[in-house]
């Protein structure tokens, strides 16, 4: 997993930076978001493993440290400190996480493939009325306040889909098998959670807004 | 003594960076120094810098206080709250130049222009005088150390054009900006590190124009930013419009309809106005004073602390739900938030303070002074880009979501709100057409659903494209928002292999070549101020000669032969018609003066009374 300093030959956490000398690296191709954080691919992550890594490797790379550097340290510094970000944000949200997993495995894109798991649908259905009641109604009338129970829900269900993913990617399924269109088939379902999720968010803060 | 010395070398002109709180209302210098951040004011002075600005008959420009003070006399060429204006087209304040008392214009790139004595001045202009202000005063409050380099703050909830447009001002004030941070942001890092605080913090910072809210968890020296909320369009002068309306209603009835109408009569009311609500702050009722005496206006009204609650309730409703937008971004409950932090000057308003603590359902702190803990929070974080400390580590967010515009108008997201800066997204394009050399764009910022709601970040241009069929180009578009928040876009074609140069022109605000012009004229207008300040002192200095010089001739005129006294009467004449003359440049002034002194010599030389000969040459007796 861990490369070497190309400046001091330290082992490096992350190709983008070494701790020990301070160099900051733009290697191309970029590395993926597991290479970044110095990560081996999988779809379970310690969040706070996670935090931990984005930290001391920011403390290498962050812009603010390279203040008084030249122009293209400076410049490396914030494309370097951007691509970790970038990759923290996508590994510490399980649903881009196994989507990209999906992808790099070569499985079938969310245009490629539609479908949600055959259960899951009959569900949606419920939900989507719900919501659609819920939305038409007061702020304050029982539609409304059905939605803390169409929330709890949701939230099971995530979880029921995350299990579901956990399962599918230990161990992780050799590029091509069948159990990537399975895995992309609950990234939809939980598409749809998230949205539904939001969307509810969306409901509450808009009952507490000032007309 | 050596080792004083050393420090002195050490703290070298470019080992400093100054942090500046360029507000609404009033603009603050600091620096890091000896281990904690220092607000830099002058000797007895609290150093603020009032953001106003005053436009002479004589072309020049007074900056701050001294504008401040015109304005009760010539509030139609006093200007305030050009924050209001950064990064604004005339589209979008309507409202604002409601209060402005000059006509305003817009550049071709969209930029507002202020009409003042026949001459036009963008916001970043006038920025960048208040600027010029606050740093000459910190270079003087340093023993006249010359600091270039700034750290300096907007609103959290500033978009780019709006940053953009305050980098432009610095650099036009000839400052090298180090970084662009965050007010809230500046603000933690001043209480983090005066409190050593740990866990979530919510900093509420409502200052005089804009509102801010940022849910910040801290741990061990890193701040990082969960999300991000405000309105940049909100602060303490819409309070004062509250009282401002209401005392126009009841005017109607005792003045004429003209008065009411009078710029300057507004400006004038609008101060009576902030005046009341200050001593609101204070005490249960206040009275609000509006008297014009050439118009025989003698007005005042009473105002209870209940009555201007009521009329305020829907400003502080708003920044409430800015708050609730912001915890739920940052999936944390009120009851989750471990601390609250109040910034801003506006935040002295009780009805703000509890309403605060009422939806966080705990006492917020405002142990700091709320007025300097952004400049403080500026400096510290300067310290941290001038390499003094890797203590503190700064993570940041970008308020609002980035998109481009698809075909039918709606936005396409590529970067969410409340990213992680430095941050970046890559977007795929390609051509419609057979040997399509160029493809437009058109990025925006913000949450709503159509382009036409969002701030439009400029239509952008690719060019050099290759001649293919349609669809074969790959170019990467990369969008990358810095750690200031500012946007830059880069292109690359992969198909070919070759990395052609593709080109990208924004077509919004300043473009190089007009902060490259600004630049040079606002160093003209500094030297005109220093010209006019010079001129000042120096028809100063020729009154107390000439009334010296009136004293000595009553005492000893009868001493002096014929041709001396002609001498001293003419110089005499001269320097005190130069002194009444306002045409006349520092340069003329000096000149008189000097020949009142030449022409006096004698009269000195005569009396032997050491005072007058003091008051005479204009030095005070320690320096004869």
């Amino acid at each position: 997993m861990s490369s070497a300093c190309p400046s001091c030959g330290a082992e490096l956490e992350t190709p983008l930076g070494c701790a020990r000398c301070g160099g900051v690296f733009t290697p191309e191709p970029a590395p993926s978001p597991f290479e970044a954080l110095g990560l081996a691919v999988a779809f379970e992550v310690d969040p706070k493993e996670l935090r931990r890594r984005l930290l001391r490797a920011s403390r290498v790379v962050h812009p603010d440290y390279h203040g008084s550097s030249t122009p293209e340290v400076r410049a490396r510094a914030e494309r370097a400190s951007a691509l970790l970000n970038e990759a923290h944000e996508l590994l510490a949200d399980p649903a881009r996480r196994a989507d990209w997993i999906v992808r790099s495995l070569g499985g079938p894109t969310e245009s490629e493939q539609r479908e949600m798991p055959r259960a899951f649908l009959m569900e949606v259905l419920e939900w989507n009325e719900a919501l659609e009641a819920a939305r038409d109604a007061q702020p304050g009338s029982p539609a409304r306040a059905a939605l803390a129970t169409l929330e709890a829900d949701l939230r099971s269900q995530k979880l029921a889909v995350l299990t579901a993913l956990a399962r599918l990617f230990t161990p992780l399924p050799e590029r091509g098998s069948k159990s990537l269109s399975e895995a992309r088939a609950q990234l939809n379902a939980l598409r749809y959670l998230e949205t539904t999720l939001t969307q509810i968010e969306a409901l509450r803060l808009e009952a507490s807004s000032p007309s | 003594m050596g080792f004083i010395e050393l420090n002195v070398l050490n703290n070298s002109v470019n080992n400093v960076a100054l942090g500046i709180d360029l507000g609404t209302t009033n603009s603050l210098g600091a620096m890091w120094k000896d281990g904690r951040p220092i607000v830099l004011h002058p000797e007895g002075d609290s150093g603020y810098v009032p953001s106003a600005l005053h436009f002479t008959e004589q072309g020049t420009v007074l900056v701050g206080r001294e504008a401040r003070e015109m304005a009760m006399i010539d509030p139609a060429h006093t200007l305030f709250s050009i924050k209001r204006f950064m990064g604004r087209g005339l589209a979008d304040v309507e409202a604002d130049a409601r209060n402005v008392p000059c006509p305003l214009s817009e550049t071709v790139n969209g930029v507002v222009q202020f009409e003042m004595r026949g001459k036009k001045y963008t916001p970043q202009e006038l920025s960048s005088l208040i600027l010029m202000k606050v740093h000459d005063q910190a270079c003087k409050a340093l023993g006249g150390l010359e600091v270039t380099k700034v750290v300096i703050t907007v609103p959290a909830y500033f978009d780019d054009m709006q940053r953009q447009a305050t980098r432009d001002a610095a650099r036009i004030a000839g400052l090298d900006v180090l970084r662009i941070v965050n007010e809230p942001t500046a603000a933690s890092l001043a209480y983090g590190l005066d409190q050593r605080k740990q866990g979530k913090v919510a900093v509420y910072d409502l200052g005089g124009g804009t509102f801010d809210v940022s849910i910040l968890s801290i741990e061990d020296g890193v701040f990082q930013v969960l999300s991000t909320n405000g309105d940049t369009h909100l602060g303490g002068d819409d309070f004062d419009r509250t009282l401002v309306d209401v005392a126009k209603k009841e005017l109607a009835a005792v003045v004429r309809p003209s008065t009411l109408e009078d710029r300057a009569f507004l400006q004038l009311l609008r101060l009576a106005a902030e005046r009341c609500k200050i001593d609101l702050s204070t005490d249960p009722e206040a009275f609000l004073h509006v008297s014009l005496p050439e118009s025989g206006v003698q007005w005042r009204r009473k105002f209870t602390r209940h009555e201007f609650d009521a009329l305020t309730a829907h400003l502080i409703e708003r920044t409430l739900h800015s708050c609730r937008r912001a915890l739920a971004d940052a999936k944390l409950s009120p009851e989750q938030i471990d601390e609250v932090v109040l910034v801003g000057g506006s935040t002295r308003i009780p009805a703000v303070r509890a309403r605060v603590e009422k939806l966080f359902g705990r006492k917020p702190h405002c142990e700091l002074n709320p007025d300097e803990v952004v400049a403080l929070g500026a400096a510290v974080q300067a310290h941290v880009l001038m390499g003094g400390t890797r203590d503190v580590l700064l993570m940041d967010v970008t308020p609002l979501s980035l998109g481009i515009e698809t075909m039918g108008g709606a936005v396409a997201k590529i970067i969410q709100r409340n990213s992680t800066i430095p941050c970046q997204a890559t977007e795929g394009f390609t051509t419609y057409v057979d040997g399509q050399g160029g493809i437009d764009f058109h990025v925006v910022q913000g949450e709503r659903e159509l382009a036409r709601d969002c701030r439009s970040l400029g239509r952008f241009k690719l060019t050099g494209i290759p001649a293919l069929p349609a669809g074969m180009p790959r170019i990467a578009v990369r969008f990358h928002i810095d750690a200031n928040g500012l946007l830059t876009v880069t292109a690359k074609e992969e198909s070919t292999g070759k990395s052609a140069r593709i080109e990208i022109k924004p077509m919004n605000g300043l473009t190089d070549s007009e902060v490259e012009t600004m630049l040079n004229s606002a160093y003209k207008n500094a030297r005109e101020d220093f010209d006019a300040r010079r001129a000042a002192d120096l028809r100063t200095e020729i009154g107390t000669m000439a009334r010296a010089t009136e004293r000595g001739l009553s005492q000893a005129a009868s001493d002096l032969d014929r041709e001396t006294r002609r001498d001293v009467e003419e110089a005499l004449a001269a320097a005190k018609a130069a002194a009444l003359d306002q045409a006349l440049d520092s340069t003329a002034l000096q000149k008189r003066r000097d020949e009142l002194e030449r022409a006096t010599l004698p009269l000195a030389a005569l009396l032997m009374d050491h005072v007058a000969k003091a008051a005479l040459s204009g030095k005070r007796l320690d320096e004869v």
